[in-house]
């Protein structure tokens, strides 16, 4: 493309932004036309600021064009939040990284959303403070990421999602408008459009700062694998850890499925014949832990545990994590491809979830693995397939939709972490009523009247969406490789 | 009155009408159900979320302006009203819709109050970490509606935080619900957390599902008398940060010492809470710090507690205010409140500094106010007499315009709440 062929919009971009922070090529947008969902789109610029500033002149310049504007961090969103599905400005906010302000005595740090979930956690070391949420992606996703999916992580059965750890942000509204949500204390006055905003997905506009909550590293932690026979045993597990009145950090489960593909490739230390492990982290002071773990090794044993080990050494511990979050990569290499499925189910209908999800899977002629938060009822069934054979394509998908609904009827949710994105809009009216849908279309409109972020995305309905998606991803699926 | 063009509407406002439409059995007499000295022209105490809902769509059908209300414990938090026609009662929904202890999670009709749901809570050994002044009186929905935590916030998640979904009556008449009954939901907009500490103005809750958790196995207090503010506001940090099985260290000046019965002197009082081993070292080691900074240590009931937490409620003679501010900041707050006349008294790891007077006027409050703002904090006026919500705007400085379209796209004729919330809307 010659300089003669740039469109208004990527020259006013460029006047704006300065030339290098300005992608208009078909072969440099290429690079953002994919996240980590099964879908993908090509947007018809992409901006890379480095500041507020930068972010709200290309939000008014998009707007003035009435193009749509897609906010996008490290793109490993599962639900294709971060696609530019009706064209328009996607605005890449991995260049805004750096941590403005540490304040330890206040236990609050302010980033900006680039930031590497992972590289804030190192940061805070050697205060002793940790951020809490974690999500399996922490290595590669942004903070601003997770504030746009109101992500969790294991450790969300203890300290909540996301939300609870942002006490404010910057947000470049719709039109351009900088303001700020929230503050650096919690329970700000009045309304609470701080905890509206997380989780929304970029429809209600872009984050680019964070006020976040820090916590105190506790004294005493303690990482325990109970090994189990049977999944249901290690399902009612979790329940006797809850019934005897301790909640631990973290309650995550793997299946035979996955410790058959993990262990070999990660040597994390779980049992190769093993039905289901439980990996169970409880923290607090000495005594705190000293007491939870015993109750919790009580609770295990009298569901039939074959084992609980207790990590003695952090290298130990490291390496039971280690092998929770590389499951899903080993699972990718080891199928041509994966589908990973995010729904909710009340924990107690776990059992009977899992049985009926592996059930459904064998009935459709596909493994299925599983490794979740077990805790908060948060499952992720990952069917393996092959997209060359005839006809597996239609059926894994089929098989989510049905997986989907049994977490619906279970009295659970479609997503528990991963959001909605484009992937389950069309499921959004499994859980809620046209009145309830149009609520928050209210909220929606109020932010963003123009209609112009990240359309297509959360709410079923939007001008110029196409009502099915599934003929894009069916069309992805049918081409060798990892779906995740 | 902050807007003058709704309240020329009024005069249109259908009374007999609405009378007419109520649902049967639903009207109640209207005296127990003054605000700010004004008694409304009717009363009704719906009990479904169906009769909410309808009272609201045949209310702004006809122009009348609604106040929804339960415990009626925070009635004079929030600017003056406009105008006011109808109290909507909502202590008739006062169901346990569900509750399923194994999965940590309750749903309940919103006129519940803290106290029923506490008690059902209770008999399997769990209970909704929550203590908003000043009691248990307070109701579900006043607890989401109003969004006030007490001195186990920051220990302890809020009401923000445990809600998982909610059903509200839309001044339209439509009931929505948003989230679930599941502890972790990402689909949609949490719409329950837009309605937590929105004062009604955007609909009225009519239930909603918590997360709860185990009642910890033991608790116990500890009272530090210390030299100084200064020294208290130390003690209290070092405390937050020896990371303790703790549930609440609060910083007391004087005066707030004196009016629930101690002497007046600086202190920090602590709750610890957790198995036994854990709160019995805790308190040692709590007791062994405060001997080393120079305090007293002695062990307290929960009677403290009762009486701090009443005295952040409301009452006809006295102002209440809360500030957030950075944890360094708290004791400096809590110190120049008292100096101004205040009992003063603030929780560190929330950054949350209560003042009550019942002496303070727009100077004195204007004062603390600009302290809380110069460190990046703010001050909300949790209660005060009529004449004073007039003069300051409650809720400080806030954003105007999308306060001003969410009214706009959900209460378009002004019925719930009139003038009462952020901007007047």
């Amino acid at each position: 493309m010659t300089s003669t062929e740039i469109s208004p919009l990527v020259r006013d971009l460029q006047a704006a932004l300065g030339a290098d922070l300005v992608l208009y090529a078909p072969e440099d947008l290429l690079a953002y036309e994919y996240d980590a969902s099964i879908e993908h789109a090509v947007p018809d610029a992409v901006v890379l600021p480095v500041n507020t500033e930068q972010v709200a002149v290309a939000v008014r310049i998009a707007d003035h064009y009435g193009v749509p504007v897609v906010p996008r961090g490290s793109g490993t969103g599962f639900a294709g939040g971060a696609l530019a599905v009706q064209g328009g400005v996607l605005v890449v906010l991995t260049g805004m990284n750096q941590i403005r302000e540490i304040d330890a005595d206040n236990r609050i740090a302010v980033v900006e959303p680039g930031l590497i979930n992972l590289q804030l956690q190192e940061a805070l070391v050697p205060y002793g403070l940790v951020y809490a949420p974690d999500p399996s992606s922490q290595r590669i996703c942004t903070i601003g990421g997770n504030v746009g999916t109101n992500s969790g992580g294991p450790h969300t059965l203890a300290h909540g999602s996301t939300v609870n750890h942002i006490l404010g942000m910057e947000i470049v509204l719709p039109g351009g408008r900088v303001i700020w949500l929230g503050g650096r204390q919690v329970d700000a006055p009045g309304v609470d459009l701080r905890g509206v905003f997380v989780g929304s997905e970029g429809t209600l506009g872009i984050v680019t700062a964070i006020c976040v909550r820090l916590v105190r590293k506790n004294e005493a932690i303690r990482t325990m694998l109970a090994v189990f026979d049977t999944i249901d045993d290690a399902s009612e597990a979790v329940s006797e850890v809850i019934r005897r009145r301790v909640v631990p950090m973290a309650m995550e489960m793997l299946d035979q499925e996955t410790i058959q593909v993990v262990e070999p490739r990660v040597h994390a230390g779980y049992p190769l014949d093993a039905g289901a492990v439980l990996l169970i982290e409880v923290e607090g002071t000495v005594e705190t832990v000293a007491h939870d773990a015993a109750v919790v090794v009580a609770a295990c044993e009298s569901q039939r545990a074959r084992e609980v080990r207790i990590a003695e050494e952090e290298s130990e511990r490291e390496a039971l994590w280690e092998g929770r979050k590389s499951a899903i990569g080993a699972l990718g290499s080891t199928s041509p491809a994966i589908y990973l499925l995010d729904g909710v189910v009340p924990r107690t209908r776990l059992p009977q979830v899992l049985r009926q999800v592996l059930e459904r899977s064998a009935a459709a002629g596909f493994r299925c693995a599983n490794m979740f938060h077990a805790g908060d009822g948060n499952l992720h069934p990952t069917i393996l397939f092959d997209p060359q054979e005839e006809g597996a394509t239609e059926r894994v998908l089929a098989l989510g939709g049905e997986i989907m609904q049994l977490c619906v009827e279970a009295g659970g949710s479609i997503t528990g972490e991963h959001g909605v994105g484009l992937e389950k809009r069309s499921y959004m009216s499994w859980i809620f009523s046209a009145a309830d849908l149009e609520a928050m279309d209210r909220v929606r409109i109020a932010f963003d009247p123009a209609g112009l972020f990240n359309p297509c995305k959360i709410l079923p309905t939007g001008h110029g969406c196409a009502q099915g998606h599934f003929e894009p991803l069916k069309q992805h699926l049918q081409t060798t490789g990892v779906y995740v | 009155m902050s807007n003058p063009t709704e309240t020329s509407v009024e005069v249109s406002a259908d009374i007999e009408g609405l009378r007419a439409a109520l649902p049967p059995g639903t009207a109640v007499p209207v005296e127990p159900f003054d605000v700010d000295g004004a008694r409304p022209a009717l009363a009704a105490r719906p009990n479904t979320p169906a009769e909410v809902a309808t009272i609201l769509r045949c209310s702004s059908e006809r122009g009348i302006a609604v106040v929804p209300q339960g415990g009626r414990t925070a009635l004079s938090l929030g600017r003056p009203l406009d105008r006011y026609e109808l109290a909507l009662d909502t202590t008739g929904l006062n169901s346990v819709i569900e509750y399923a202890p194994e999965d940590l999670t309750i749903t309940v009709e919103a006129g519940l109050t803290l106290r029923s749901l506490q008690a059902a809570l209770g008999e399997s050994g769990q209970y909704l970490p929550v203590d908003p002044p000043p009691d248990d009186r307070v109701t579900v929905g006043g607890l989401l509606a109003t969004a006030r935590s007490g001195a186990w916030r920051g220990h302890l998640p809020a009401a923000r935080d445990l809600v998982l979904g909610a059903t509200v009556a839309m001044a339209d008449g439509a009931l929505t619900t948003s989230g679930g009954r599941v502890v972790k939901n990402v689909s949609g907009f949490d719409m329950h957390r837009l309605h937590t500490g929105a004062l009604g103005a955007l609909g009225v809750i009519v239930g909603a599902s918590f997360k709860v958790a185990p009642q910890p196995a033991s608790h116990r207090s500890m009272l530090l008398r210390c030299s100084s503010m200064a020294a208290a506001g130390a003690l209290a940090r070092a405390l937050w940060n020896l990371n303790l099985a703790v549930r609440a260290i609060t910083v007391l000046g004087p005066r707030v010492a004196e009016a629930i019965g101690l002497t007046a002197q600086p202190a920090v009082l602590v709750e610890f809470a957790g198995v036994e081993a854990a709160t019995t070292s805790s308190a040692g080691r709590a007791a062994e710090l405060a001997r080393e900074s120079g305090a007293r240590a002695e062990s307290s009931d929960d009677s403290l507690w009762t009486k701090l937490r009443s005295l952040g409620g409301e009452s006809s003679d006295s102002v209440v205010t809360r500030a957030g501010v950075p944890t360094t900041s708290v004791a400096a707050l809590v110190e120049q409140a008292e100096s101004l006349g205040f009992a003063a008294w603030g929780h560190v790891a929330a950054g949350a500094v209560w003042m009550r007077s019942t002496d303070a006027g727009e100077p004195r409050i204007t004062a603390l106010r600009t302290s809380a703002e110069a460190v990046q904090g703010f001050l909300q006026i949790e209660s005060a007499p009529r004449g004073l919500r007039e003069q300051l705007d409650p809720f400080g400085e806030t954003e105007r315009e999308l306060v001003r379209a969410l009214k706009e796209r959900f209460d378009a004729t002004g019925t719930i709440n009139p003038g009462r919330w952020m901007i007047g809307v």
